[in-house]
Formats: structure tokens, C-alpha cells, sequence
């Protein structure tokens, strides 16, 4: 188990992943957070484009990041499973090829929001994407992001 | 906004805006052992479905991964 995810960090990732051409957005509690949402969470979950350029690009990224990803892993990460679990790095990641629903990357790419460098989705995805899990940890959160969402939305315009 | 929303929510929504993101991201982040879940270093699954069916067979139910009612 890493330790925890810090702003540092984020700021490496945006700057690796831009290096390296990596399309992806940030999902889940841990986008809502970088939009402002106040609740907390443990691991940060990036939704990938799934794609053989965008799984070599985010290999090399992952590296420059310091994860130690063995051969095998790298593999399974470039061919762009739908769900891919990293414990053993400078910090907890899930990498999310194919979220529950969310239609495509192009789609949420287009509605996605840049906080601080770093691509996150609209929260509408993040809602959306938690409806569909529909888990129980999901549910117990949906009230809270839906009224940050009206609040968001009234604050952005 | 809604009326059925509590007003402390909306507090919490306008202390965080106040927030710069370091700040934000350090409250937000925390790290807690979960059972079995932490317990492998590298999972992946070819589907979503294989995902969720793996968590709901394999997680202790309250982690709150199984599928909600």
C-alpha cells in the first residue's frame, strides 16, 4: 500500500502525461475532488483512452512516475484491459479503460474540464459513471455529489 | 438549489471553494488498509463485469463494493 495521493503528485502526473501525450481524465471521488467537491477518498482513478498509441503512452508515463511496473504489467497496460489496479507504486492507482456509463472517451474528453493542468471529467460523467456502478459505496455518495453538482453548476455560470 | 439540500452541505461546498487545490487534495486523500483489496500489488481484469463480480465474490461486503439495492 502506497502512501497517500498528494498535490505534488498530481502535479507529476500532469506534467508526465502531457509529456507524453497520454489522453486521459480524471473519475470518480477523486475527480469530484480536484472540481472542489469536499469528501475524501483513497486512491485516484484516471479513465484511459483505450487505444494501442494511448496504453504505450501511458506506459511510459506510469515509468516516469516511478511506478516499477514489471514486463508482464506493462503488457497488460498497453493492451488496455478494462480495469487495471496498481498497488505497488508512489501511490495507489486505478487506471479504468472502460467505465460504467460513460459512452466513450471522445464524448467525456469533450465535456472534461482542466483544473490546474490536470483533465478531469464533468461531473455529470462522475455521476453518471456512479449511477451505473451502481455500488453500495456509490449510492451512499450520489446524494452529496448531486447537490454539489447544482452548486458547481450555479457557481460556473 | 433544492430546499431538501442541507444547508451545512452548502457551507462545506463554499469552505472548499476557498481552498487552493494543495489544500484540497491533502484533506481529500487519505489512506486506510482495506482487507484483501490492498492486499495484491498489480489486478487487472479484461472486463468491467469480471471487475465487479470479482469484488462482489471477493470483498468483505463492507467495504460498500457489492451492488447497492
Amino acid at each position: 500500500m502506497a502512501a497517500g495521493f498528494e498535490y505534488r503528485q498530481a502535479e507529476e502526473i500532469a506534467a508526465a502525461f502531457a509529456r507524453h501525450g497520454v489522453r486521459y481524465l480524471f473519475l470518480g471521488k477523486s475527480g469530484a475532488v480536484l472540481l472542489g467537491f469536499p469528501d475524501t477518498t483513497q486512491d485516484a482513478d484516471i479513465f484511459v483512452e483505450k487505444s494501442p498509441a494511448n496504453g504505450g503512452a501511458l506506459v511510459a508515463a506510469l515509468a516516469d512516475l516511478g511506478f516499477p511496473l514489471t514486463p508482464e504489467h506493462r503488457a497488460e497496460i498497453g493492451r488496455g484491459k478494462d480495469f487495471v489496479q496498481v498497488r505497488y507504486g508512489p501511490f495507489d492507482l486505478d487506471l479504468v479503460f472502460a467505465p460504467d456509463g460513460i459512452e466513450s472517451f471522445a464524448e467525456a474528453d469533450r465535456r472534461a474540464v482542466t483544473v490546474e493542468g490536470l483533465r478531469v471529467c464533468h461531473l455529470d460523467d462522475i455521476i453518471r459513471s456512479k449511477e451505473a456502478a451502481g455500488r453500495e459505496k456509490d449510492l451512499e455518495s450520489l446524494p452529496r455529489l448531486r447537490a454539489f453538482r447544482e452548486w458547481w453548476l450555479r457557481r460556473s455560470n | 438549489m433544492e430546499p431538501t439540500v442541507p444547508r451545512e452541505w452548502i457551507e462545506e461546498f463554499e469552505a472548499a471553494a476557498r481552498r487552493p487545490l494543495r489544500e484540497r487534495l491533502r484533506y481529500a486523500f487519505i489512506r486506510t488498509y482495506k482487507p484483501v483489496l490492498d492486499d495484491a500489488p498489480f489486478r487487472s481484469f479484461d472486463t468491467m463485469v469480471d471487475y465487479r463480480r470479482w469484488c462482489e465474490e471477493n470483498l468483505p461486503s463492507w467495504l460498500g463494493y457489492g451492488r447497492g439495492v
